[in-house]
């Protein structure tokens, strides 16, 4: 089956859904391929922080100019996706104080709003902060939901006559004469191959970038480095936190929802897929964590995740980047690779994406994507959390408040059969019991509404309990493994799915 | 201070803690019964596993390892503790039937079969259930059962849906024990077109006569009606629980619920009393002799640090498999997971060695390497053992 | 941040009555620590659904992780109670206090009327059910006559509201008890625990109440008094909030000194009662367990007593919650709920094919009186007629018993 269309983006990450949204807007045809779910590389495994560009400051005024640019129309735009929580950089006992000044010059140079508060005041908004804080400053930080954020671009998209494949993995960048006219995808479930042809290829692949580009017979030089993150049971507080030191690892703490987020390592790897949690990076994730908030060292963590960092190899005198963060490539041959960046400044770089293939068709239409607020955030709920507490009709997940009739939406309109699918879209799983009783539900459900083949069925519950294992393992001690034991009877004892070790 | 001397202290009110508590008090002794709240059996399918090893699960009791608990009971003792718990369970509304000679198979929600030993009688007619045709009976709005797991993966099975006006196994149990309910299930169910076999229903038929409810509904319909149990919460577990709970009490014994031990007194080698965080003031139980069964991690007598596992209580030494790195498998469908072979070491006596406590006997499923998931022998081994260090006990006080 | 340590087991939810009966509530699991996680941004409450728990403590007793769900579910109650506007149930009920002292005030008239239909149109309009008939109130209450009586140890007797105005005789029954195992009995001005005021969402009020009654416990224990009570829902409410929620001064204090009035005897009987038994009583009795009691902590001390006692037979029954809770019964909009669960538990007790059921709670008594049709007495009854009997046939020995007789009115 062929379909033909102008533009086709691979990767369906913050990149590639942002691309998408911007051709739709501008009016062009496009189709966008995705081997996983939305989000399934960086942007699914990051820290969920809109930056103000704090963290950057010191080091690169420029990217802390687009983050804070972009910080402002994203909360503008996106607002089912942001919450608004702020952040403080907090400057404990032995804290560089020049550090401290630089920072703050920087910030007023960058046009990031900052505002010092005694260690009093700032207890008082974050009661579990280290009571040893010499000082706190306050920051425009957000945290933003990137599946959402996702989905979202991508609605406009298909709203607007795009074309969205996920669960398609790219096996062939079909080449005629020398240039870069389709690709061939795979279905992961079915395995049906479907050929796309377009006039240009976006490569948005993140840390994939190269292994695509060379499917187009190009190469991207890349380097890439992991990074872990551990997720706690609750929000220990409701602003994000970050050290007021040079970065480094497990300096970042963001309330994500019902729970927190912190991180991050940073180890080198060779490889994007197949990657490890080693329990020693938990530990020190935990332990830099602690210091900024000290019931880190005991509260419940619920899993870790991991994620590869796609950054670039730039040489010094590089002329065609566009920004220090991040690189659009015209391989001048039907194939554009943008790479490198974050989350935060997705928006710019499908923009400036865009307006690069825009320039070599003769196209002139102005991007809007800054200017309109994202469609089909109506039906999502919102923030304030505590909001969500109004009704408890027909809960599925009671960890994280999932009706059944968000859930059998979600199964409706997106047609799936994979329950990590109904998991980033409705969080049904996400909480402490990591889907132990409703991933039962779920499914349960897709079968009713005849979803799932009875072959499939069990399948797909395997597949989901074994992924959501990794997560957990290198986590798991004091309540979250007495959970386990806990989860453990229920699928192995009750239901029976265990096999014996021998 | 709230005081009270008792003969006995078991502390830990699961299988195991009953099965003690429940033989020492039925021999006269003043047997207090401590519990930070209820056991995870109630959680359970109610099932007695004895052992998955084949089909004769006394048999093979030798293809255990040496350290097995299940070794230090023995055979006999083993047969002892099952006996009195189908004796026990007989006292009440909710017998068990099936045999240690033989293992036996109950339908799971999913639509596999698990193997078991002792089940309810509410659960006799699942055996053999796949060789007629099965008609399975769900609620409407019951989240915790889907009868198309059943009726996608099995050949033979149809099933429909009754509204019991409620939505949670709890709720619909509730129902189906007030007036005039059974007589409307019954009336809707005998009129719809069944095929000749079996139906089978989610384990709901309430908490006090489940049998006979049962019964009715099989007469009325004239097919034998079987419950499937469900994910937690669940009935047939909470049966289990507060069977055993009661003969408990009508044995005389006093239960001390809902609080944790906060301190324990010793004087020498010997245990001399247990103090519980009870509202305002601590309570004190004191008692000549003590039995652990709080069970492993899941039931809360085990603790995990980020390196290291406590035992809550006494502080009993526990051994673990090595770092945190080695405590699980890579697959979570392995059962047998090196962690859970942790937990206290016992003489044959049922005495935790390296405690120099001569008073103290251990039980259950906190004894090291029972590994209950592995060898699917939870509650069996949690009653042979119970029965064996009361017995223990026994000989001890009198 | 107990709420850290749930493990979604769902036991709470399998001991929780209100679920079992009402769809309404979501059940303790899903108000207490999964709601809990969203509630954390000090926003203003929209659970308006909390208000379905009664209370009864059922989860937290029976959770294994510690996790304090009935404390996590009332600090949501008190603080949507306090965000909004309350029903004028709520109202009536958080000062049920003067409502009673008011009832017993004008007893012979109230006595009268409360069961017209008139009478119980107009309460159905204050949201009260009238589904159990209410309870006589009694002139001669606990505040009038004797406050003083006997001599030994010094006891300061907490009777609680029902007691107070429509039991004075079973709390008389407690007091020339106690004198009679020697000790002295101080019955002082006493207002409501707090506890119906809790329970209605009114922390403002609970604590006005509870502060009046720790300054004058406090007096007492600072003299050397112990606090003894009877109704199980005020020592619970003595015992652990007023160290605790209500924060009261000298909580800590009169926790650390206030007993259940059986738990009290216990050691005071047992010694009279080594003497051949506590007296002989042939009847079979349903001893139902009042929630509150099991929350307490403090094993069943009743029960211990009637073991002492020949001749009866009595089943201890602390499995089911008997529905009324407190005020909670008495409301409209529970009324459903709260007969559901009064059948429920009163099955047991009739299968039993006992003469009366016994119960240390005033509210189960009325509610378990009804629905299983029976006579509902303290056990304080069963102590003093088993005595009674004892003493009253030839075998009366020297000491220990007639003592006690001599001072059972």
């Amino acid at each position: 089956m062929t379909i033909k269309t102008d533009v086709i983006i691979i990767g369906g990450g913050s990149t590639g859904c942002g691309i998408a949204r911007d051709l739709a807007l501008r009016g062009i045809p496009h189709y966008l391929v995705e081997r996983g779910d939305f989000a399934s590389g960086a942007t699914g495994a990051c820290h969920g922080l809109l930056h103000s560009g704090g963290r950057y400051v010191v080091k690169d005024r420029e990217a802390a100019r687009e983050c804070i640019t972009e910080n402002a129309i994203l909360r503008r735009i996106a607002r089912k996706c942001v919450e608004p929580t702020g952040g403080l950089f907090i400057r404990l006992p032995g804290d560089s104080k020049r550090y401290r000044d630089e920072f703050l010059a920087s910030c007023d140079e960058a046009g990031i709003e900052t505002a010092i508060l005694s260690p009093t005041k700032a207890l008082d908004l974050v009661p579990t902060l280290n009571p040893t804080l010499e000082e706190a400053i306050s920051v425009p930080d957000c945290s933003i939901d990137p599946f959402r954020l996702c989905m979202l671009n991508a609605y406009t998209s298909r709203h607007r006559g795009g074309g969205i494949l996920t669960h398609h993995e790219v096996v062939e960048v079909i080449q005629e004469k020398g240039r870069c006219v389709g690709v061939k995808a795979r279905e992961r479930l079915t395995s049906q191959v479907k050929e796309i042809r377009g006039r240009v290829l976006i490569n948005a692949t993140g840390a994939w970038g190269d292994r695509v580009a060379r499917l187009g017979g190009v190469s991207v030089p890349m380097s890439l480095s992991k990074g872990s993150l551990i997720i706690t049971n609750h929000r220990l507080t409701n602003m994000v936190i970050n050290r007021l030191r040079p970065p480094s690892d497990g300096d970042i703490i963001v309330p994500n929802e019902a729970v927190c987020l912190a991180g991050t390592t940073s180890i080198p790897v060779s490889n994007p897929n197949n990657l490890e949690i080693d329990p020693a990076e938990v530990d020190i994730v935990a332990t830099q964590a602690e210091q900024m908030i000290p019931v880190f060292g005991t509260t419940r963590l619920i899993r870790a995740y991991t994620g590869v960092r796609p950054l670039l190899r730039v040489s010094a005198r590089d002329a065609r980047s566009i920004s220090r963060g991040f690189k659009v490539i015209d391989h001048a041959n039907g194939m554009f690779s943008v790479l490198g960046g974050k989350l935060t400044t997705y928006r710019l770089m499908a923009e400036k994406t865009v307006d690069a293939v825009m320039a070599h068709f003769g196209l002139k239409a102005a991007c809007r994507t800054a200017e309109l607020a994202l469609e089909g955030q109506d039906e999502l709920s919102g923030y304030p959390l505590s909001k969500r507490l109004s009704t408890m009709d027909d809960i599925v997940c009671e960890c994280e408040l999932v009706a059944r009739r968000t859930v059998e939406h979600a199964i409706n309109t997106m047609g799936t059969q994979y329950v990590g699918d109904i998991q980033h879209r409705t969080r049904l799983g996400m909480g402490p019991c990591q889907g132990g009783f409703c991933t039962y539900r779920a499914l349960g459900i897709m079968q009713e509404i005849g979803r799932v083949s009875p072959d499939a069925s069990i399948t797909i519950l395997k597949e989901f309990l074994q992924r959501r294992f990794k997560g957990i393992r290198p986590a798991l001690w004091g309540d979250q493994l007495r959970e386990e034991q806990l989860i453990e009877s229920i699928y192995l004892g009750i239901l029976n799915m265990g096999v014996r070790h021998e | 201070m709230n005081d009270s001397l008792h003969d006995v202290v078991v502390i830990g009110g699961g299988m195991s803690g009953l099965t003690a508590a429940i033989h020492l008090a039925g021999k006269g002794l003043r047997t207090a019964l401590v519990s930070r709240g209820d056991p995870v059996c109630s959680l359970s399918t109610g099932c007695i596993d004895v052992l998955d090893i084949g089909k004769r699960p006394l048999e093979a009791m030798g293809e255990l390892p040496e350290g097995h608990p299940y070794r230090l009971v023995g055979r006999k003792g083993i047969e002892d503790a099952l006996k009195m718990f189908r004796d026990l369970m007989a006292e009440g509304p909710s017998p068990y039937v099936g045999t240690t000679r033989r293992n036996r198979e109950i339908l799971t929600p999913i639509g596999t079969f698990k193997t078991t030993c002792l089940v309810p009688r509410t659960m006799e007619a699942s055996q053999g259930c796949r060789d007629e045709h099965l008609h399975v009976i769900s609620f409407h709005g019951i989240r915790d059962f889907y009868p198309s797991y059943i009726t996608s993966r099995l050949p033979n099975t149809s099933f429909s849906i009754y509204d019991a006006g409620a939505s949670s196994t709890l709720a619909i149990a509730t129902r189906f024990e007030e007036e005039g309910f059974v007589d409307d299930f019954c009336t809707w169910l005998s009129g719809l077109e069944i095929p000749p076999g079996r139906v089978a229903v989610p384990a709901v038929l309430g908490l006090r006569n489940p049998v006979s409810l049962m019964n009715a509904i099989s007469a009325r319909i004239g097919r034998d009606v079987f419950e499937i149990p469900t994910l937690p919460p669940s009935i047939p577990g909470l049966r289990l629980f507060r069977a055993l709970k009661a003969a408990f009490q009508n044995r005389g014994g006093d239960v001390f619920w809902g609080n944790a031990i906060s301190s324990v007194e010793t004087r020498g080698d010997m245990v001399e009393a247990v103090t519980l965080a009870a509202s305002g003031r601590p309570s004190r139980v004191q008692g000549r002799v003590f039995i652990l069964a709080t069970g492993s991690f899941v039931s809360g007598g085990l603790f995990a640090t980020r390196d290291a596992v406590k035992e809550i209580v006494f502080g009993l030494p526990v051994d673990i498999p090595g770092p945190r790195n080695d405590w699980f498998w890579n697959d979570f469908f392995t059962t047998g997971h090196p962690i859970e072979g942790s937990g206290i070491e016992v003489d044959s006596c049922f005495r935790p060695v390296m405690s120099g406590l001569k008073n103290l006997f251990v039980c259950g499923s906190i004894l090291a390497r029972s590994e209950i998931m592995k060898y699917r022998c939870g509650h069996g081994m949690a009653l042979a053992t119970g029965l064996k260090a009361a017995k223990m006990c026994e000989r001890m006080l009198l | 941040m107990t709420f850290e340590h749930c493990m979604r087991c769902t036991i709470c939810v399998e001991n929780c009555p209100i679920y079992k009966v009402e769809p309404r509530f979501p059940g303790p699991k899903q108000s207490g620590p999964d709601a809990q996680r969203f509630r954390l941004d000090g926003e203003k409450s929209v659970d308006e659904w909390v208000k379905y728990c009664c209370q009864c403590r059922r989860c937290q007793v029976s959770c294994p992780y510690g996790v304090e769900v009935a404390e996590i579910i009332l600090k949501a109650q008190l603080k949507y109670g306090n965000e909004h506007l309350s029903p004028i149930t709520a109202h009536i009920f958080a000062n049920a206090f003067h409502f009673n002292k008011l009832g017993s005030t004008l007893a012979p008239l109230v006595n009268r009327i409360e069961s017209w239909p008139i009478a119980r149109g107009f309460l159905g309009m204050l949201g009260i059910s009238g589904e159990i008939d209410l309870p006589a109130f009694s002139f001669i209450n606990l505040e009038r006559g004797r406050r003083r009586k006997g001599k030994g140890r010094k006891v300061v007797f907490f009777y609680g509201c029902h007691l107070g105005f429509n039991r004075p005789d079973i709390g008389r029954k407690i007091r020339d008890l106690l004198v009679s195992v020697g000790c002295r009995v101080v019955m002082p001005r006493q207002t409501c625990c707090g506890l119906p005021a809790l329970g209605n969402g009114d922390l403002d009020i609970a604590r006005k109440f509870a502060q009046k009654n720790a300054a004058v416990l406090t007096k007492y224990i600072d003299r050397g008094f112990d606090v003894v009570y009877a109704c199980t829902s005020c020592g619970l409410t003595l015992m652990r909030d007023y160290p605790g929620i209500l924060d009261v001064p000298g909580g800590k204090k009169i926790a650390e000194n206030t007993y259940n009035v059986y738990e009290y005897l216990l050691p005071l009987l047992q010694g009279a009662g080594e003497e051949g038994g506590l007296g002989r009583l042939d009847r079979t009795i349903a001893y139902h367990i009042p929630c509150h009691l099991r929350a307490l902590g403090i094993g069943y001390p009743a029960a211990r007593l009637f073991a002492l006692i020949e001749g009866l037979t009595f089943h201890v029954l602390d499995d089911n919650c008997c529905g009324m809770a407190g005020t909670y019964g008495f409301k409209k909009r529970n009324q459903d709920a709260s007969r559901r669960l009064g059948v429920i538990a009163a099955g047991p007790i009739r299968d039993l094919g006992v003469d009366a059921v016994v119960s240390d709670c005033g509210a189960c008594r009325m509610q378990l009186g009804h629905f299983a049709d029976l006579p509902a007495l303290d056990p304080v009854e069963i102590i003093t007629e088993a005595i009674a009997h004892r003493a009253s046939g030839n075998e009366a020995r020297a000491g220990g018993l007639k003592n006690l007789l001599n001072h059972l009115t």
